[in-house]
């Protein structure tokens, strides 16, 4: 009973691995999921095969995050946050917000880190004068953020896909050899404008107070940021409002803070009280100018919502709010509506607060990469690529038979060469990589080579005369195998510098080919090896 | 049994000069095309659009004269419209240029909406992105080419038949970007796969050869001709693939594996003329006079 397992098992490992090939394709239980920020993309056909975005549709961008980072700051024993608004000190119209500073190597006595600055505005050269000015030595600056930066903006990024709805999207850091890091975000089944449009914005959300001012020329005067992102906890998603136009999303204002500061609720009711959009009589009756983007003649205070820094919504506050407010007690509950003039603007507002601010924005115009391809030319990619691959295996395997003529020997070679493929195609379906152009051009040249290598062994193994016994077999397809590894190798060092490098999606390509190399070399060859043996002794 | 005959060359013919002539003259010819071209146009090719920075959009064609509308629905002229047949689409194409602003790709996809023209593809490379990527495919080609050098350098052990397999990678590789140039073949990053895909494919036949010649027993025209029927065998049956790949991925409008079709065609053709007249030109030397020197 075990004599033919021990006889057979190269021919018996092939069979074992296509049988787990068919049940990684089509066992429903290898199916991908699909729930939202899997790496699973949405398109599924019969098979539990999983399509990339050239094959079923969608939106890939890659950009780096802009800004300028000072390395090796010595802190000098100051707190990070210190170090960051003193920096900021130093550069005009930029938010501490958009300075961050980290403690990078604290083990040595004097801390050292980065500060990176994230306000496109600023430029190299006022940075490196604002770093100058104060006063903390640095050793230099580069373009690009630090480390964490780039690891909360990807977490935020991951969030907004999420948040927006946008099933099967996944973000990840590359590295080019230039050390440059690059996000790679990819959205299947998505246009471009959407995905632009989500990820170029940085969503910051704040509430800012306009009220009267007789020296400023428009007379408006506005006190930023007396609401941020942050302050905002227990999020609502936009609602329409039940009267009249327009739509809002609940929120309400953190109101807890450590003892002895104020929480950002009373913050805000003071700041309301203090502008007069609260009294006790009453609310403001808000008159703002949209398109002059200031109050209108004679209007009461307002207050504006903004996003990215523009205004999109200005209105005053309903008696009952204001009334709490003035008498302090609406800081107990914090709670809120952010109201829009439209749904849209709710939603867009929704999304940023519950995903957060982008720390830095993403250049995608100026140094990244977008390719957005429509599900209908996906599909059609799919078929053609599928009919490429079929006629090239057509004409592999017509130049086998007309240089053979011999099914025997021609047969087995075109099915071990497709067993091949379909091993990798199994391999594909149960890590879920997604197949791509690449990857399918990959399979196209695994036939290539994996019929190359069938060549090799079988006019090895029928040179010389007859094949009568199997050592003799056997001592001419060691032979023969020496080349086929020497191949091998040099195959699998060709390309694995494709597998690493950031070149594309070229790295699918890379990755296929030498996997199917290596099944080629451990699987499939030695198996129609003992295939050929069994054709050729026994006659 | 055998239905095409490899041919039996009579390498005793020819002397070792005259076997070597044809293969260096080609790569001659190739490294005047592309050093020509560097002077001309400075670089060694003519870079495609993930190389130079740019927009594409792929415009679907529905019958009516969508060629004309492209030509007059945006406000600069795009560098190529190319018409696709088998899938019903043109491929337009925008080279960067300086002072390109922020959201081209962005523009133009609103100007072609505004024109009805309905895209189903976008694909948009900034410039500095693009010189990124150059140095990149650059540094992937040395090191893959290198790592091929080292690793059969210590197959073989022996300096003649390694520097043979590698010189003929080296004309293997130089071959198809000249012909790459001559036929108006952009740069694109397919063809850096296909470029690396010659180097592992090409030396199969080298190794093939020079096993057969220097860890085999028989005379040197006989381990010649062996290797010879295997290696011809395989490297054609690899060439038919890719033909058939470059054209019915053209006829689709798929260019990567167009490319990559074209390429490895072109490359594993020069395959064939260097492993059976430069290489075992070489391994001839080396046999009959080199080893005994």
């Amino acid at each position: 009973m075990l004599e033919p397992i021990k006889k057979n098992w190269r021919v018996l490992l092939l069979v074992a691995v296509v049988l787990g090939s068919s049940v990684a394709l089509f066992a429903p239980q290898f199916a991908p999921e699909t729930a939202a920020g899997t790496t699973a993309d949405a398109t599924q056909g019969a098979t539990n095969l999983q399509y990339g975005l050239d094959l079923a549709g969608g939106t890939r961008v890659r950009a780096p995050l802009l800004g300028y980072t000072a390395t090796d700051v010595a802190f000098d024993g100051t707190r990070p946050t210190q170090v960051a608004s003193d920096v900021a000190a130093e550069l005009p119209n930029v938010s501490t917000r958009d300075v961050n500073a980290v403690v990078e190597d604290s083990t040595t006595g004097s801390p050292t880190g980065a500060v990176d600055v994230t306000d496109p505005t600023v430029d190299e050269a006022q940075f490196r004068a604002a770093m100058d000015a104060s006063g903390y030595a640095y050793e230099s600056i580069r373009s690009g953020v630090t480390d964490e930066t780039r690891g909360v903006a990807e977490e935020i990024i991951r969030g907004k896909i999420n948040e927006a709805g946008l099933s099967g999207g996944s973000v990840q850091q590359v590295q080019s050899i230039t050390g440059e890091y690059f996000l790679l975000v990819e959205v299947p089944g998505e246009g471009r404008e959407d995905v632009i449009e989500l990820l170029e914005e940085r969503g910051t959300v704040q509430i800012a107070i306009a009220y009267p001012d007789p020296d400023a020329p428009d007379g408006t005067a506005v006190e930023e940021d007396v609401l941020i992102q942050d302050d905002f906890e227990n999020i609502g998603t936009a609602s329409q409002r039940e009267r009249g136009s327009g739509a809002y999303v609940p929120v309400s204002v953190v109101n807890e803070a450590p003892a002895g500061e104020q929480s950002p609720a009373e913050r805000f009711q003071s700041a309301a009280v203090d502008r007069g959009v609260a009294g006790t009589a009453g609310g403001a009756t808000c008159n703002y100018d949209m398109s002059a983007d200031a109050l209108a003649e004679n209007s009461d205070p307002c207050l504006l919502l903004m996003v990215n820094g523009e205004v999109v919504n200005a209105f005053g506050m309903v008696d009952d709010l204001a009334v709490s407010m003035a008498r302090g007690s609406w800081a107990e509950s914090g709670n809120f509506r952010l109201t829009t003039t439209n749904f849209s603007d709710a939603q867009t507002i929704s999304i940023n607060l519950r995903a957060g601010a982008l720390p830095a924005e993403l250049d995608i115009g100026g140094q990244g990469t977008s390719s957005t391809i429509s599900a209908s030319q996906g599909e059609n990619f799919r078929f053609y690529s599928a009919i490429t691959g079929i006629l090239a295996v057509f004409a592999v395997a017509g130049m086998v038979f007309v240089r053979y003529r011999e099914p025997r020997v021609a047969l087995p070679m075109i099915l071990t060469a497709l067993a091949e493929v379909y091993a990798l195609l199994g391999f594909a379906a149960l890590v879920g990589y997604p197949l791509e152009l690449a990857v399918i051009a990959g399979f196209i040249a695994v036939v290539g080579t994996g019929v190359d290598d069938l060549v090799i062994i079988a006019d090895e193994v029928m040179s010389e005369g007859e094949v009568n016994s199997r050592t003799v077999f056997d001592s001419r397809f060691r032979r023969a195998f020496w080349v086929i590894g020497a191949a091998a190798a040099t195959t699998i060092v060709a390309m694995s510098p494709l597998m690493v490098l950031s070149l594309g999606d070229l790295s699918g390509f890379a990755i296929f080919t030498i996997l199917g190399v290596l099944v080629g070399v451990l699987i499939t060859r030695p198996a129609y090896g003992d295939i050929l043996r069994r054709l050729l002794t026994i006659r | 049994m055998t239905g095409i005959e490899v041919p039996d060359v009579d390498y005793t013919a020819y002397s070792n000069r005259q076997l070597v002539l044809v293969p260096l003259a080609v790569l001659a010819l190739a490294l005047v095309v592309i050093g020509g071209w560097y002077v001309v146009t400075g670089a060694p090719a003519t870079p495609g659009l993930e190389f130079t920075g740019g927009v594409e959009l792929r415009v679907v064609d529905d019958g009516e004269d969508v060629r004309g509308q492209i030509e007059t629905a945006f406000d600069r002229q795009p560098d190529a419209i190319q018409s696709i047949p088998a899938d019903d689409v043109y491929v337009v194409t925008f080279r960067a240029t300086d002072g390109d602003p922020e959201d081209l790709a962005g523009q133009l996809d609103d100007q072609a909406a505004a024109a009805n023209l309905e895209t189903t593809g976008i694909d948009q490379v900034s410039p500095n992105f693009a010189a990124d990527t150059v140095r990149t495919a650059i540094f992937g080609l040395a090191l893959a080419f290198l790592g091929m050098s080292v690793l059969v350098f210590a197959l073989f052990r022996t300096v003649v038949p390694s520097v043979a397999v590698v010189a003929s990678a080296f004309s293997d590789l130089l071959i198809p970007v000249a012909v790459m140039n001559l036929l108006g073949i952009e740069m694109t990053l397919g063809i850096v796969a296909a470029l690396l895909m010659i180097i592992g494919y090409s030396v199969d036949s080298d190794i093939l050869l020079n096993n057969s010649v220097l860890r085999r027993t028989g005379g040197f025209y006989e381990s010649v001709s062996r290797a010879m029927r295997t290696g011809v065998t395989m490297t054609v049956t690899s060439m038919a693939a890719m033909i058939v790949m470059a054209i019915v991925a053209a006829l689709f409008g798929i260019d990567l594996l167009r490319d990559i079709g074209v390429i490895l065609a072109v490359g594993l053709c020069a395959d064939l003329m260097n492993t059976y007249l430069l290489n075992v030109a070489l391994l001839r030397w080396y046999k009959f006079e080199g080893v005994s020197r």
